[in-house]
């Protein structure tokens, strides 16, 4: 018989807020010092309230319009109890009964074509604080920087079904979700994390087999692997009556590639939902959605497209820059000064991109304004500024965005020279240093003039035309 | 309520009742059942749920960072730290 | 036996006395249990800033019932109060001694509201809203209100006064203009009505006390009608359910893992977490525990919790109907004008049946003044009107 695996995720993506989502403390704990963006309201202190912050809701309103969700208007918080170090109040605030987006569609395209994969809902809801268990051999360490991190949850219907359309459908939400810039979406920062609902059944059934869960999976190549083992073992068990499955709670030991039964407790899963008294309902009115709705950008295939069709890139430069929002807008900045698509493309994919990946920073973190990169390439293009300075020039603005590549090319002495007089005099010290290279150039060694070249373009300090320069050194060596 | 019931609640509640206590609770539930039949004479039909009395919205806040207390100050009234940590036995993953 | 769970020294005037449910940062604050024996905020309450703002002293902490919802405060882990052979509030005495002004407390289930009843006091719990929150030990959060007890309802005004008005670290805090609005007075209700359904189990004692109300709101010119709304009733069954869930919900941070008491012994995390509770916490409140985690149970949740909630809406709507017709309702606030020990010896649980009297306002945030051992009841923000009726009830002077 041949079977079919059905797989749901819930994806949890942490939001890029700056605060945490009911307190003012930083939302920034990766890597920082345990318990240091914490206040009495985050570590379950009793008389704190909780008081919405603005920008999640932002947030997750995005989250849900770039997945072609509808937003509920009215959208209400709900308290979720259970006991764990890791959750000081001993509930969390989620969103139970009106989720901020339901009904969404995402579009994935795998070797086998496209399709779609429909989202159940999007919910906004607190993180958990961390626990650290390599300390102390009998004690578990509670850090709650985490606690109260805005997260949303994406949960998405039972439409997959298999390791590469899973992976498919988590690029393409760490996609859009990055291009929307509400979210890093980095599963080794753990700023994105999976559970992964399982089941197989002989193919053509519409009923569903036994589900199994596996939580908090950080990678998607051990979801890859954890898929690719499931499916083997609840076919194993339909097959070869191996075992009974059972709907279960597994754990994926990524190192020794096998899932495991996680022991449960009696009361796991009893949450005890009901609505939060201490959260109003947040009321998303005309002018709040559309100022949302106005500030997100077009989708990445979109772009992709304009710079194609309207613009004349090759698909290659044009997949290239869409790959982020931050390096789509600094190149559509740039291409508005010059009014040049393509060199403005070569400046993005050959210096800006490299110079990212040479300081190991993502695409994401690119804050370069990209007029101040128009003005650069102008300045290189009409011959103002020598394009090894350009390269240099670039280089400043990427570490003090305030500069203006004119004045620094300025004060800097940058400025290509039109200065003759000054060139021939360099280029006359040149050759009399040189009596070598320009009898070899007289015997038609061709390469020997480039020494000479290149002595007077570094004395000259890159401000001169390579053309220019280049006539007047051939001349005046004929003239000899 | 059933003595199992009442035994999951107080897994769920993390609480061990005494003999006399559970017997004391048994007896507040059935007292409850005049709650329960109040309640059911009540023609909820035709209404919404009522979470807050009073009909306002949110007002949401503006996303800016204020950390106004120290950890030191936060674990003052602690248990059990060790190296800025709360500390409890260790959680068998 | 001690009214003060913490005092202050040469405590200047005018002061006020704090329930143990209000957070202070320069005392501690118990909660009335054993969980938070020493426990120190790190913060004071909104309503305690506006207090020492205004020149207020504080003059201590009083003694309260575990988490302040049951009878009169008999669950206290300090043990219960009695003076003459009744229980008897510790707020209330500290006010009646005139070693303070004035009292300000968090109604979770109205004790307060019975105590000054019995206490011949005057208690106002404002309209849900009208004062922060913030800063109180959470346990019915959709309905408890910070409320203020003195010996007259001028008092309570002034009092109400300073704490009132709105405040963006408590999410359910209403606008200032609300805020303002609640403190409106006026002079005589034209119409005041008296619900029967509520003098149905009361003593007779308690009768007289609503019979002279009557009187002197009609000496004031009133038109008194006695009307039956058997559907307040169920503001009761609504409010045990509602108060109990949210109770459990929150003190289940209660742990011993981040402050407050941890047991001695344990081993593994569920019995840290089971034996600090276990021990710290007293028979009332794990009834009150355990009742309100099953009320939201995946089995329940329907038939229970989401009845309750829809039962506070037919409530509010009930009442609505009646302040289009009435400005204020009367109700008794007790059924008797003193509890004894032996009565809770009897029956722990007696707050979930004594508040039939109080659990109509709490259940719909509503505004009501208990005044000469009676309760009134008005719309929303018509906190400042009530306090000018209870005068015609207690015969203060203008």
């Amino acid at each position: 018989m041949r079977y079919e695996t059905v797989i749901g995720l819930e994806v949890h993506v942490e939001l890029a807020t700056k605060s945490k989502i009911f307190c003012s403390c930083s939302a920034h704990s990766y890597g920082a010092e345990p318990n240091t963006h914490v206040c009495p309201a985050c570590s379950g202190m009793p008389g704190m309230l909780p008081v919405v912050n603005k920008r999640v809701v932002d947030y997750g309103m995005k989250a849900g319009l770039m997945l072609n969700c509808d937003i509920n208007r009215i959208t209400t918080f709900d308290k979720k109890s259970y006991y764990y170090p890791d959750l000081p109040a001993a509930y969390q605030t989620t969103q139970w009964f009106a989720p901020v987006a339901v009904n969404g569609l995402v579009e994935i395209e795998t070797s086998k074509g496209k399709k779609g994969v429909r989202i159940k809902q999007i919910h906004m809801e607190e993180d958990a604080g961390k626990l650290v268990h390599d300390i102390r051999e009998d004690t578990t360490h509670v850090d709650f920087n985490r606690t109260s991190v805005p997260l949303i949850e994406i949960v998405s219907q039972p439409d997959l079904s298999s390791a590469e359309e899973v992976e498919a459908y988590l690029e393409r939400l760490k996609n859009l979700l990055r291009f929307a810039r509400v979210a890093e979406c980095e599963m080794a920062h753990g700023t994105m994390r999976c559970d992964v609902n399982l089941s197989v059944r002989p193919e053509g059934s519409d009923k569903l087999g036994v589900r199994t869960e596996m939580k908090n999976m950080n990678s998607v190549e051990a979801i890859k692997r954890a898929i690719e083992y499931e499916t083997a073992r609840h076919i194993d068990a339909l097959e070869n009556h191996t075992e009974i499955l059972v709907q279960e709670t597994r754990r994926w030991d990524d190192i020794k590639g096998k899932s495991y039964a996680m022991r449960s407790k009696e009361t796991a899963g009893d949450y005890r939902y009901f609505p939060d008294p201490n959260v109003m309902p947040v009321q998303i009115d005309d002018e709040w959605f559309e100022s949302i709705k106005s500030s997100l950008p077009e989708f990445p295939e979109v772009k992709q497209k304009k710079y194609e069709e309207a613009l004349g890139l090759s698909s290659y430069d044009a997949e290239q820059i869409t790959r982020s929002i931050a390096l789509c807008e600094c190149f559509e900045a740039a291409y508005a000064v010059t009014g040049n698509a393509k060199d403005a493309a070569n400046w993005m994919i050959s210096e800006v991109m490299s110079i990212l990946n040479a300081r190991q920073m993502t695409y994401d973190q690119l804050t370069l304004d990209g007029r101040a990169l128009g003005e650069l390439i102008k300045l290189v293009s009409d011959g103002t500024v020598g394009r090894a300075n350009g390269k240099k020039i670039l280089a400043a603005m990427f570490d003090d965005t305030a500069i203006s590549p004119k004045i620094y090319a300025e004060t800097n002495g940058m400025i290509v020279s039109n200065d003759t007089g000054l060139i021939e005099k360099t280029v006359k010290a040149a050759i009399a240093e040189a009596p070598k290279a320009v009898e070899d150039y007289k015997n038609g060694k061709e390469k020997a003039l480039m020494a000479i070249y290149g002595k007077c373009m570094k004395e000259l300090r890159g401000n001169c035309d390579p053309q220019v320069l280049k006539t007047i050194l051939i001349d005046m060596i004929n003239q000899m | 309520m059933t003595r199992e019931i009442l035994r999951r609640l107080e897994l769920l509640n993390q609480l061990s009742l005494t003999e006399e206590e559970k017997e004391s609770v048994m007896a507040f539930f059935d007292a409850r059942e005049a709650d329960a039949a109040c309640l059911e004479s009540i023609d909820t039909s035709e209404v919404e749920r009522m979470v807050h009395v009073m009909p306002i919205m949110t007002v949401v806040r503006e996303d800016v960072v204020s950390q106004p207390y120290s950890r030191e100050e936060l674990q003052r009234s602690a248990p059990e730290t060790d190296e800025g940590y709360w500390c409890v036995p260790r959680v068998v993953e | 036996m001690s009214f003060y769970n913490a005092k202050a020294e040469n405590v200047s005037s005018p002061s006020v006395i704090l329930d143990d449910m209000i957070l202070t940062k320069d005392m501690p604050t118990t909660a009335g249990s054993r969980m938070l024996d020493s426990y120190m905020s790190l913060f004071d309450a909104e309503a305690v800033s506006k207090l020492r703002a205004a020149g207020y002293a504080i003059a201590g902490k009083a003694a309260v019932g575990e988490f302040a919802f049951d009878l009169i405060g008999e669950s206290a882990y300090g043990g219960a109060l009695v003076r003459d052979g009744k229980l008897v509030s510790a707020a209330c005495e500290i006010l009646l001694s005139g070693e303070a002004d004035a009292a300000v407390t968090l109604d979770v289930n109205g004790s307060v509201r019975r105590a000054s009843a019995q206490s011949g006091l005057v208690s106002l719990k404002p309209t849900y809203g009208t004062v922060s929150r913030f800063g109180t030990v959470p346990v019915a959060c959709s309905g408890e209100c910070v409320s203020v007890v003195a010996e007259t309802a001028d008092k309570c005004a002034e009092i109400f006064s300073v704490i009132v008005g709105h405040d963006a670290k408590d999410g359910t805090s209403l606008s200032a203009s609300q805020c303002q609005a609640a403190l409106a007075r006026a002079s005589a209700p034209k119409k005041v009505c008296v619900i029967e359904d509520f003098l149905q189990e009361v003593d007779a004692d308690v009768k007289d006390k609503i019979d002279a109300a009557c009187a002197a709101f009609e000496k004031a010119g009133a038109t008194v009608e006695k009307i039956s709304v058997p559907t307040l009733l169920a503001a009761r069954a609504a409010w045990n359910i509602l108060f109990s869930a949210e109770l459990c919900n929150n003190v289940s941070r209660y742990d011993g893992v981040k402050y407050g008491y941890r047991a001695e012994s344990f081993s593994g995390i569920d019995e840290l977490y089971t034996n600090s509770r276990t021990e710290a916490f007293g028979k009332l409140l794990k009834t009150a525990i355990i009742y309100g985690s099953e009320t939201l149970s995946t089995e329940n949740y329907m038939k229970v919790y989401d009845k309750a909630l829809r039962t506070r809406r037919v409530i509010a709507e009930k009442f609505a109907e009646l302040f289009a017709e009435y400005d204020a309702v009367l109700l008794p606030a007790v059924s008797k004008m003193a509890y004894t020990e032996e009565m809770v010896a009897e029956k722990h649980d007696l707050c979930y049946v004594e508040n039939l009297y109080t659990a109509p306002a709490s259940v719909t945030g509503l505004p009501s003044v208990v005044c000469g051992g009676v309760a009134l009841i008005g719309p929303a923000l018509s906190d400042g009107k009530l306090l000018s009726y209870a005068k015609i009830v207690t015969g203060e002077e203008n």
